[in-house]
């Protein structure tokens, strides 16, 4: 199941009248919100969030909003997965959360506005490859990604599994899908 | 007896130690005049630093201190366009005329001299200076138009350093004008508590790691330039740090004071250059931040 979310709807739901996603109270509330409307989804659940209606967003609130939904969302097993793909973002906000999401360590994947698809935050030059050849043919094995990359298949395995353990492609099997607002 | 403090001819962040050297002087016992009929000028800093002092010697107790207005008429009117007399008279037994000014904006004050306490605040803040701010960064700057959403993310973070860590209210006040030794207009954030300051808010956490040598230039030094807070989250601290990122895309410079110290990141364009990091000045409460955006150079616009 696919959901999207406006962050200017959440905002607004969250805490009343305020246009801006700034303050690290507000992303408290905003995240704890977005948590709550998850927690009602059994199952898998992949989630767009979409700043498109984002005016200000400052580092403090993106690191509430962001990292910290990625740090605390459920990954099975047995129980609910939620992976995340976020839209919307005009170049200042991509910054903030580039930030924001390496001092954590995480990374996400973004849809642009002409329908590209880039990671941002921390991901390891070989599972940023990885990640490359699992987009680009709409889900790959370890044995495409190592002959794709010229690599050992062990260290295929340990890209992509980086990538899944991320949250940045859905592992279905032996192959692994990429993520975007459409699967 | 009564005690003055005068308040410097240009009061801004370079004279404002003269200003924190005679607040120290003051003793608790006496009632202070806080003497601003000689002032010609005061930019953003300078005001919100006023309140400061007036709300530190409140805090003190006894009979509230005296402000003289600025005996220039031109001057007592920048002063009430900026919003300063709206608060002075919370801490202030307020002496001389103040002028009546009409609620129009200001051109140059994108911010009038605002009070800062709760999380609410910044959002009315940074809602607030949106608009104007958009006009006169890309119009009057000529900076480029995603300035404006970094202006706001670097407004709300200072002003959060309050709401945060002060441990009481603050002041934050945003204006343009000519900075003199870069004969270029600045867009000017000014943010300032009387609160505990950096040293207090790192101690617990950080004074074991320095030994003796840890004061209030250590813990500047600590927060600005390495990004630590006092939570152990590692997703704290960023502040200063998304700050310091949109400076130095715009070539601005930011410098803050908190008690004997100041620390300043500052670029070529900066002839009278703050020194990176002092610590021998007047004591002073709780912390005083300064944003300088300048206008884009003419051959980049």
């Amino acid at each position: 199941m696919i959901t999207s979310i406006d962050l200017k709807e959440v905002l607004a739901r969250s805490v009343g009248a305020h246009s801006d996603l700034v303050t690290r109270s507000t992303g408290a509330a905003v995240r704890s919100s977005i948590e709550a409307a998850l927690g009602a989804t059994p199952g898998e659940a992949s989630v767009v969030l979409d700043f498109s209606s984002v005016r200000v967003l400052d580092c403090s609130c993106a690191d509430e909003v962001v990292a910290k939904l990625l740090l605390r969302r459920p990954t099975g097993p047995g129980g609910p997965v939620w992976w995340f793909v976020i839209r919307g973002l005009s170049d200042v906000h991509a910054e903030e959360i580039d930030y924001v999401l390496r001092r954590q360590g995480l990374a996400l994947v973004v849809e642009e506005e002409d329908g590209g698809i880039r990671l941002l935050g921390q991901v390891e030059p070989s599972a940023a490859a990885a990640w490359r050849v699992v987009l680009e043919r709409g889900g790959a094995d370890e044995g495409e990604v190592a002959d794709a990359l010229v690599l050992p298949a062990a260290d295929a395995r340990r890209a992509l599994e980086a990538l899944a353990g991320a949250g940045i492609v859905r592992r279905a099997g032996d192959r692994y899908q990429p993520l975007t607002s459409a699967a | 007896m009564t005690q003055v403090i005068d308040v410097p001819q240009r009061f801004d962040e370079r004279s404002f130690d003269h200003f924190a050297a005679a607040f120290a002087g003051a003793t608790e016992a006496a009632r202070v005049l806080v003497d601003a009929h000689a002032c010609e000028w005061a930019s953003p800093s300078g005001l919100v630093g006023l309140l400061c002092a007036g709300q530190a010697l409140a805090a003190r107790g006894g009979p509230k201190p005296l402000l003289t207005v600025p005996s220039e008429y031109e001057v007592a009117h920048y002063w009430a366009r900026a919003g300063f007399f709206a608060h002075a008279p919370e801490f202030f037994e307020v002496h001389g005329s103040v002028p009546r000014v009409k609620p129009n904006p200001e051109r140059t004050v994108i911010l009038e001299v605002t009070p800062v306490a709760v999380a609410d605040d910044v959002h009315a803040v940074v809602g607030r200076i949106q608009e104007r701010a958009a006009t006169i960064l890309t119009a009057e700057l000529g900076l480029d138009p995603k300035a404006t959403m970094g202006f706001g993310m670097a407004l709300s973070e200072a002003c959060q350093n309050i709401v945060e860590h002060a441990g009481t209210g603050g002041w934050v006040a945003v204006q343009t004008y000519n900075w003199r030794s870069l004969g270029r207009k600045v867009a000017v954030i000014a943010v300032a508590d009387a609160g505990v300051g950096f040293r207090h808010t790192l101690e617990a956490t950080q004074a074991k790691r320095f030994g003796e040598g840890w004061g209030d230039a250590v813990a500047l030094e600590t927060a600005l330039i390495q990004g630590v807070s006092r939570f152990r989250d590692p997703g704290r601290g960023q502040g200063l740090a998304g700050i310091r990122r949109y400076l130095d895309r715009w070539k601005g410079k930011i410098s803050i004071r908190s008690g004997t110290a100041r620390i300043a990141i500052t670029q070529d364009w900066d002839r009278d250059k703050d020194e990176p990091l002092r610590d021998d000045l007047p004591p002073f409460p709780g912390a005083q931040v300064v944003l300088v955006v300048p206008e884009a150079e003419r051959e980049a616009r």
